[in-house]
């Protein structure tokens, strides 16, 4: 039969599209992606809404077990429900292929992600160069490469969409080595955290004598909880935003370019800019 | 009794150019123990007439009964030279008084981390050498390992008294002895110093008095200095020239009165004539009970017996004599004062190899110097007090002043951070058997420290500087290579064993205990009688309750013949990266170069390194300068080597390939062994655009599928540790000691005579795996007179392909992935390798 590719949106249950939730409805096996991103109302929440089971997949299964996920999918309808877009954030092109190997038709449904709902600050969505994401840094592991690529879309005055780091269900590098199955707790970057990153880097940067388009003065916006009810979006030049907490995540992070008036305009008029006195420095550019 | 009191070695501790650290070491049973005595009654501390009898630094019931000394022990000992010796002392001195602190090494084989933990806390080393049997293989590794910690060796030949009276040895045969044994302790010392190195010439002199002769066991002992005293006035010549004249090429005429340099009938040798001839009348007027000879002798020699020793006869006589005319003690402190280094001068040239930080800072220059200002010091070794469980911290203090209740900070070996914060509560100073409390010990000294054993687990750092780096850690010339796994006899003991085991590790520098992960604890160590020694103490002293042991097994490694067959790929488990590479052989000879860590080391600079590997081993340079990291552990001999072009962001994942590489190569994919001399190439990656997705949970399983595709492509062996063994036995017992050998897998490498005895010396090289049992075999199979002596060697492939049932390897690995609770088939290429 089919194996569904489904989106459910930003986060609601409500978010699924109506076709979406037919082919739900029509399913013998549902599974959820836990892993990429996390849904803010809950399994049982879904579970509530279209009347059936579903199950969880974490990244165990999805990247080292895909047969079972594949299993009698040329006789059954087997639904794969990402958060988001199934080809947004989170690429799962090679469950694809997979499934392709096996010969299983394939049908994706789309559905928004926040890499079109981050359109909601006003900043145009043409005017955004390649997403990054920045990852939790380790003592020993610091990569910067996220902050040339910003620096790439900077000098041709392109916004840059920073996914921040979520790990779930990860195992440290001891547990790794010993094969043991032993997750850490849960952590999901803050745009906080995020842009002390980014400072760092950029003071790396300077001390360098190398020039970083970026600087601490550059306008960013902070996104919080897109698409829900809570949602908060925040814009201050980087060494400012450092300090506002947006609370709970999901965050994600833009780095603005050029500022066309009407962006600016509505930067200005439907975010809360975090301190009044500052907004000079975004005229200014 | 003691003829020296602690206030008084207190003040002389202060008097830093008064010092001697030295160390006794060798081959195994030369008589450094027994020897040792001699000074020790010197000082004081036993009767003389006890001295070389009591063997006062073995302190153990074990090390008694066995006649072997197990653990190192150290003595502190003072000393006054007579002002007339004191022109002989070069550099500053302070007084007559000299402190001498004395550590007795083991001199067997399995014990030599003992001598490595005794070195590094001295300066300069007494090289006792058997004169009957030469200089022998644990002779050279010891003195390899003295010079290369820039220890100043002085040499003693010892069982004169066994020359003398059961080979009866002629003059210019024992002349000849002693010279080959001179020629062949300089034969190392050249190879293994540099001639104009920082110590400046430490070969060996007769001349220049850095060799002694004598006999421990009977008490007397006497360098070139002694004999050119006597005979000085009476010539008319100054010392030194006369001490040139009494070695080598100097012939004495005794009708003319003339020295040539040539021999000619009438003439003899020097050495011979006044310095053999003498000994010689002694010897044959004593044994032969030539009563009027003995007295002419004594008045000659200046020789006044007293009480008790006038009445003994020969043995006993010659005894008595020797050691009153030509005292042992005195002989060597002499020795041991004159030649070696003071702390001071020998810090100056240590330091560099001593100190892990810049040579210029605060720490380094109060080592260099020898001076007042940070603490620094290095605890070589746990010695076990009679409070069970705990233990004295030894070793040296390299700079500053240890003082009692002093706050320390402890350094983590490996490591800059400083761990803990801990108190010392006292500060003693070791007298072999017994332990003296002193208040403070400044730079320069040995000394024990109560209260610090709980922060330290082997060795360390002490410091009271935030900013010190570590001291280095020692390197050891034998590796626990044989282990067995031991258990509790009655399963509830199993509390009592765990602790007994911390203990046990604590108290052993080299011995190593771990717990596997099927549960056994396992207990490795340097050689059977290492394992045998330490299962004892562990049963006895650390866990008291009785214990079963497993057969002793030995360590394997795990290494490629040939280049892989093909590029090998794996992906990660999202298959968004891919790595591609190699495995090959490391060249012949560069694991060695490795493991001596003297020419190519891991933290050396890149350039230097890729210079050398290119000259040396045939290696391109570009390639050898991207080395990212030895392994296991970051030191091992296998490389990790970045051959790609161009990749960018490989930086980026390259510390998780790393630990990929570390764990593959300290498991290997045979059986989990620490793999060895093989090189890994990168040569191609493809990466995810966006950093999340190549994270560590990413690339490290993959780095390490990668590695064993790599390694079951080219050829997987195994590599087996040999032992050299050399065994000395006479002439007929050789056919025994081939059978046995044979028997056991064993090349026969050379059989010598020993010039002017009846014994020989075979050299062989012995699978470690085959040794079990071997001395004991040995010694059935030619009625006790062989004796071996096994020194780990080198590592060697084990014939046969491990994959292939029903070979040899195929065996061991099946049998040490059971051990070890895997799967007992090795897995397949598939489970690693991915197809593009």
């Amino acid at each position: 039969m089919v194996f569904y590719l489904i989106g459910l949106g930003l986060g609601n249950p409500e978010d699924v599209t109506v076709k979406g939730l037919k082919a739900i409805k029509s399913a013998d096996r549902v599974y959820l992606e836990a892993y990429t991103s996390i849904l803010t109302c809950g399994k049982s929440a879904l579970e509530e809404f279209y009347g059936r089971s579903i199950i969880l997949a974490d990244r165990d299964m999805v990247e080292q077990n895909s047969n079972e996920l594949l299993r009698d999918a040329k006789k059954q309808n087997v639904v794969f429900l990402v958060v988001g877009d199934p080809f947004g954030a989170t690429t799962h092109s090679d469950l694809v292929l997979r499934a392709l190997e096996q010969e299983i038709p394939y049908k994706v449904i789309h559905n928004a992600s926040i890499m079109n709902a981050v359109g909601c600050c006003g900043l145009q969505l043409y005017n955004f160069g390649e997403t990054v994401s920045i990852v939790f840094w380790t003592d020993t592991w610091k990569p910067s490469s996220f902050c040339d690529k910003i620096n790439e879309n900077l000098k041709r005055g392109m916004h840059t969409l920073c996914l921040l780091d979520i790990k779930v269900k990860e195992q440290s590098i001891e547990n790794l080595m010993r094969g043991k199955k032993v997750y850490e707790p849960p952590r999901y970057m803050t745009s906080n955290l995020a842009c002390q990153q980014l400072l760092e880097v950029v003071e790396d940067k300077q001390s360098e004598s190398e020039n970083s388009v970026l600087t601490k003065e550059t306008m960013c916006v902070s996104l919080a909880c897109v698409g829900s009810d809570e949602q908060k979006i925040v814009a201050a030049p980087l060494n400012q935003l450092v300090n506002c907490e947006l609370g709970p995540v999901l965050h994600s992070l833009i780095i603005t370019g050029t500022l066309h008036p009407l962006e600016y305009d509505f930067l200005k008029i439907c975010t809360v800019l975090y301190n009044e006195s500052h907004s000079n420095t975004a005229k200014a550019r | 009794m003691v003829n020296f009191t602690i206030d008084q070695i207190r003040e002389i501790m202060d008097k830093k150019t008064n010092i001697r650290n030295m160390s006794v070491i060798a081959h195994v049973d030369p008589g450094k123990s027994t020897l040792t005595d001699s000074l020790v009654s010197k000082a004081g501390i036993m009767a003389g007439s006890k001295a070389g009898e009591a063997r006062f630094t073995d302190t153990r019931k074990d090390e008694q009964d066995r006649c072997i000394t197990i653990k190192s022990t150290a003595i502190s000992m003072y000393y006054e030279l007579s002002d007339k010796d004191m022109q002989w002392v070069e550099g500053k001195k302070e007084g007559n008084g000299f402190l001498i602190n004395l550590i007795d090494s083991p001199g067997h084989v399995d014990f030599s981390s003992e001598v490595t933990a005794a070195l590094r806390v001295t300066d300069g080393a007494l090289v006792v050498v058997d004169c009957v049997s030469g200089v022998c293989v644990q002779t050279e590794t010891v003195l390899r390992q003295a010079i290369s910690e820039r220890i100043r060796p002085i040499v003693f030949m010892n069982k004169m008294d066994r020359a003398l009276l059961e080979l009866q040895l002629e003059k210019e045969d024992l002349y000849q002895t002693f010279q080959r044994i001179v020629e062949s302790v300089n034969v190392i010392v050249a190879t293994y110093a540099v001639e104009d190195g920082p110590m400046g010439n430490i070969m060996i002199d007769p001349q220049k008095g850095t060799v002694g002769f004598g006999s421990g066991l009977h008490g007397w002992a006497f360098s070139l200095k002694q004999f050119a005293e006597m005979y000085s006035e009476k010539f008319k010549v100054p010392l030194p020239k006369l001490m040139n004249r009494l070695w080598g090429d100097n012939y004495f005429n005794p009708s003319t009165k003339k020295w040539a340099k040539s021999k000619s009938p009438e003439s003899d040798r020097g050495f011979n004539t006044f310095v053999l001839t003498p000994i010689y009348k002694v010897f044959d007027a004593i044994m032969n009970n030539k009563t009027e000879e003995i007295g002419k002798l004594m008045e000659k020699c200046n020789v006044k017996l007293k009480g008790d020793d006038k009445d003994k006869v020969e043995k006993q006589l010659l005894k008595a004599f020797m050691r009153t005319w030509l005292p042992a003690g005195d002989t060597l402190l002499q020795m041991i004062t004159i030649h070696l280094p003071s702390p001071v001068v020998a810090q100056k040239y240590r330091s560099e190899l001593l100190y892990e930080g810049p040579a210029d800072d605060e720490v380094a220059t109060a080592i260099i110097n020898c001076d007042k200002g940070p603490l620094m010091m290095y605890v070589s070794k746990m010695v076990p007090t009679s409070d069970k469980g705990r233990f004295f911290a030894f070793g040296r203090v390299f700079a500053g002043t240890v003082v009692t209740y002093l706050k320390t900070n402890r350094k983590e070996p490996g490591t800059l951070i400083y761990i803990c914060i801990c108190f010392m509560f006292r500060t003693i100073l070791m007298m072999g058997r017994y332990t003296e409390a002193i208040e403070d010990v400044p730079c320069g000294n040995i000394c024990g420290l109560v209260g610090v054993d709980n922060f330290l687990v082997k060795t360390g750092t002490l410091t009271t500087s935030d900013q010190a780096h570590n001291m280095k850690q020692m390197k050891f010339s034998v590796s626990p290579v044989v282990r067995v796994a031991v258990e509790a006899k009655n399963p509830s003991d199993l509390p009592k064993l765990v602790e007994g085991l911390k203990r046990l590790a604590k108290s052993d520098p080299m011995v190593l205990c771990h717990i596997e992960e099927s549960g056994e604890h396992i207990v490795a160590g340097a050689g059977e009688l290492h394992l045998e020694i330490c299962l004892k103490d562990l049963e006895e002293d650390h866990a008291q309750i009785p214990i079963k042991k497993s057969d002793p097994v030995v360590s394997y490694r795990e290494t490629v013949n040939e280049a892989s067959d093909r590029m090998c790929l794996s992906k990660s488990p999202n298959k968004h990266n891919r790595l591609f590479m190699t495995a090959q052989p490391l060249p012949e000879g560069l694991s060695e170069k490795i493991d001596e860590g003297k020419d190519i080391f891991p933290r050396q600079d890149a350039k230097l390194r890729g210079r050398y590997l290119a000259d040396n081993f045939d290696f391109d340079v570009n390639e050898a300068r991207k080395i990212w990291c030895f392994g296991p552990e970051g030191t091992g001999a296998n490389l990790l080597i970045d051959c790609t072009k161009a990749v960018q962001y490989l930086n980026e994942i390259k510390d998780s390939v790393v630990a990929g590489f570390q764990w593959a190569s300290k498991e290997g994919v045979l059986c989990e062994e620490n793999m060895r001399g093989i090189r890994f190439n990168i040569h191609d990656v493809t990466l995810h655009a966006d950093a999340i997705h190549r994270g560590g949970g990413q690339i490290i399983p993959t780095a390490r599928r990668v590695l064993y595709a790599c390694q079951l492509t080219a050829g997987p062996r195994l590599l087996e540790p040999m032992y050299l063994v050399q065994i000395q036995c006479p002439e007929q017992a050789i056919g025994g000691i081939y059978g046995v050998l044979n028997r056991r897998r064993g090349q026969v490498n050379q059989t010598a005579h020993n010039p002017g005895t009846p014994i020989l010396t075979v050299n062989a090289y012995l699978p470690v795996n085959e040794s079990f049992g071997f001395t004991a075999d040995l010694r059935s199979n030619t009625g006790g007179q062989a004796f071996p002596q096994c020194v780990f060697d080198h590592w060697q492939v084990f014939n046969g392909d491990p994959l292939d049932e029903g070979s040899k390897p195929f065996a061991v690995v099946s049998a040490t992935r059971k051990r070890k609770g895997l799967n007992e088939t090795v897995p397949l290429l598939e489970k690693f390798y991915d197809k593009l």
